[in-house]
């Protein structure tokens, strides 16, 4: 289990403020309520429905899954729909294999999911949500429901969810699929049963979803800052964090000299996020690598970017699966762009011609400079290509899955250069530069 | 009609010349957009790249998008699934040479034939018959199926596809999206586990990066 680490005391305890009070026993209904659990559905039901998204909305709360849409605009659009059913789903399938964020919330606090998919779902008029999580460990799926079953028994959820006369039914569905499961449109499909491929958006899932009907997808993390929101009010949120990224953050961090999850106020520098793990360590720093799988590297410039979307989009990153790691300077930058696009191109599924062939030959572009046989031209291919993929891609997988190339001719492009036109590798990792024939010519030639 | 000497090659000349004058169909996709009807898909050819190799995947979506099913598939999957098989062999023969089997990032001969024998459907019926034939509850229909056989044999699948009407590269797509499914039986020694190419690709990645952050070349 990946451990929560200790940060500044400045910083506001949102998504994990109760984490610590009932550490003892985490699914334990009744200290969970004594510690202020379900306080936040009581606000939303006084709040009524119109209230509940208002507050949300003003509260300027942003999806935690990757892409940062305003929550409060996603259930406004599902609210707004004519329709006789509606669903809320909430996404904890935690996609990306290295990072255990949703694990660690749900192990930690699971209540506060539940609490806030439950205000979701009372807010938008949907009778019916899901909470999906990663199905390989049946234990974890069997203490959700049990959860569920003691919420239903306590009144918040059910029939008459905290005496508002609405009915929410929760229901926990464990999962087992590949890497894409975790894109909201593959969610949807999953949850129907259906083969795992995206779909084109628009219509987004709040007009067309789960069995054609409007639905609300919304990450756990997302979900676990609306109780707060509602107990403490819209503007007490929006006074944390970036002034366009309000709130907190559940960031998972690895680097030489430690690892664990954090909660961060939004905007908070690369520098001091970085610092709560000591850092880059003895080698010294040579990249962060932020967002994931389809993440970008960003360089020790860099180390002044507040974390918020719009500002890892502008320096190349993304927030993706809030995951950052540190690259030291054993590192080789090309080596791990290279590792990064293989698994991003295994894992396409193949639906979108950019997706399935695009990605493929970008891998094979970093293979080959990593194995010191590039081709000519295969700079200006690999920019062509991530803008062309990017351009034309059906879902977000195949334009951030060009981010960690793209980042690479941005910022390291004389570390990529050593490797296609002088066949070395300066970080000493790819070996069979030394071996490649006609390195010295090649070197001449550039 | 008396044929003026020349004639010919005057009306060539001018139907070029009037093609040159008009506006052209070529559009630097995706740069710019062209306005096409959402169900256009464009001609199937299978293109091959500069080594001579099939630039298929085998990714089924051409054949799932079909719709009277007049593509198949056959060979090895790109996540390295090997039971890629539907339609006559012969046909899609190439797709088993060793150069698919690169590209799949499976170094091995394809050993699936077995995988085709007949079996006795009578528990692939009664699982239909149970979901009233309908596509709609595939995934339950599958995971029943999977229970009365160990594993998801072809000839199940084909016979799913047949009696619900759901494509065969549907319900292929659908039975490899998942984890739990497998389509290997679990007493073939070389078998994977049910989901293995899933976890595989997980811990293939996870260790690369280690390595790779270690300052170690990554497999
Ligand atoms: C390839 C891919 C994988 C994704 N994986 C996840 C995931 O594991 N968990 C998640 O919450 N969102 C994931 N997303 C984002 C979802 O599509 C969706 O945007 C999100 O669940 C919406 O919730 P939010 O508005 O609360 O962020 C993924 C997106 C893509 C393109
Ligand atoms: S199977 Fe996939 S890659 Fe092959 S031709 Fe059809 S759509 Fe293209
Ligand atoms: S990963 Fe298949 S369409 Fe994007």
């Amino acid at each position: 289990m990946t451990t929560f680490l200790t940060t500044p005391s400045g910083w506001p305890p949102v998504l994990l403020g109760r984490a610590g009070a009932i550490a003892a026993d985490p699914w334990d209904l009744d200290a969970a309520v004594r510690a202020g659990a379900f306080e936040g559905l009581r606000a939303a039901v006084q709040h009524g429905p119109t209230g509940t998204i208002a507050e949300v909305g003003a509260a300027g709360l942003r999806g935690r899954g990757g892409a940062g849409f305003a929550t409060g605009d996603k259930w406004r659009a599902a609210a707004g729909m004519d329709t006789d059913q509606r669903y809320v789903v909430a996404n904890g399938y935690g996609a990306d294999p290295a990072t255990q964020i949703d694990a660690a919330l749900l192990a930690a606090d699971p209540w506060s999911v539940i609490e806030g998919l439950v205000i979701a779902a009372f807010a938008v008029g949907a009778t019916e949500a899901i909470l999906a999580v990663r199905g390989e460990d049946p234990a974890l799926v069997a203490r959700l429901e049990g959860a569920v079953a003691e919420a239903e028994a306590a009144g918040f959820v059910g029939d008459d969810v905290a005496g508002s006369g609405r009915r929410v039914t929760v229901t926990v569905r464990g999962l087992q699929g590949s890497y894409m499961l975790g894109e909201e449109t593959v969610l949807i499909k999953a949850l129907e049963g259906r083969r795992a491929a995206p779909d084109q958006r628009p219509p987004y899932p709040t007009e067309r979803g789960l069995f054609d009907r409007p639905t609300v997808v919304n990450n756990i993390v997302t979900l676990a800052a609306v109780p707060w929101i509602m107990k403490n009010g819209a503007a007490a949120f929006a006074a944390i964090g970036a002034q366009d990224a309000p709130g907190t953050a559940l960031v998972q961090l690895r680097g030489p000299a430690g690892a664990g999850i954090a909660e961060v106020p939004l905007g908070t520098p690369l520098r001091d996020i970085i610092a709560l793990v000591g850092g880059a360590g003895s080698h010294g720093l040579k990249a962060l690598l932020v967002g994931g799988p389809t993440g970008g590297f960003l360089p020790v410039d860099a180390l002044d970017t507040p974390y918020t979307y719009a500002a890892l989009r502008a320096a190349g990153a993304h927030v993706g699966s809030g995951s950052i790691v540190i690259a030291d300077s054993r590192a080789c930058i090309v080596d791990l762009a290279r590792v990064l696009t293989r698994f991003s191109a295994d894992q396409a599924c193949g639906k979108s011609i950019p997706c399935r062939i695009g990605l493929r030959r970008l891998s094979e572009i970093g293979d080959r400079a990593a194995a010191g046989l590039p081709r000519a031209g295969d700079a200006d291919l690999a920019a062509d290509l991530t803008h062309d993929i990017a351009a034309s891609a059906l879902c977000d997988h195949e334009r951030t899955a060009t981010f960690a190339l793209a980042t690479v001719l941005r910022y390291f492009r004389s570390e990529l250069d050593d490797h296609l036109l002088r066949s070395t590798c300066p970080a000493g990792v790819c070996t069979p530069i030394a071996v490649a024939g006609g390195a010295a010519s090649r070197g001449a030639s550039a | 009609m008396t044929t003026i000497p020349g004639m010919g090659l005057v009306r060539g000349m001018g139907l070029t010349l009037s093609r040159f004058f008009q506006p052209k169909a070529t559009i630097m996709w995706p740069e710019q957009q062209a306005d096409v009807a959402p169900k256009f898909r464009g001609r199937l050819q299978l293109l091959y790249d500069e080594y001579g190799t099939l630039k298929c995947e085998t990714c089924f979506q051409c054949a799932q998008a079909c719709p009277i099913e007049c593509i198949d598939m056959g060979g090895m999957d790109t996540r390295g699934r090997f039971h890629v098989h539907w339609g006559p062999a012969e046909t899609y023969g190439e797709r088993r040479e060793e150069s698919a089997a690169r590209r799949s990032g499976r170094p091995v001969a394809d050993a699936t034939f077995d995988r085709f024998d007949a079996i006795d459907l009578a528990a692939v019926d009664e699982v239909l018959d149970a979901h009233d034939y309908d596509p709609k509850a595939l995934l339950p229909m599958l995971e029943q199926i999977q229970a009365a056989y160990g594993y998801l044999p072809v000839a199940a699948l084909k016979q799913l596809s047949r009696k619900s009407g759901a494509w065969y590269a549907y319900v292929y797509g659908s039975a490899t999206s998942y984890r739990h499914l497998r389509l290997e039986p679990p007493t073939v020694a070389a078998a994977a586990p049910a989901g293995e190419a899933h976890r595989a690709a997980e811990a293939g990645y996870l260790a690369s990066l280690d390595a790779a952050l270690s300052g170690k070349a990554g497999a």
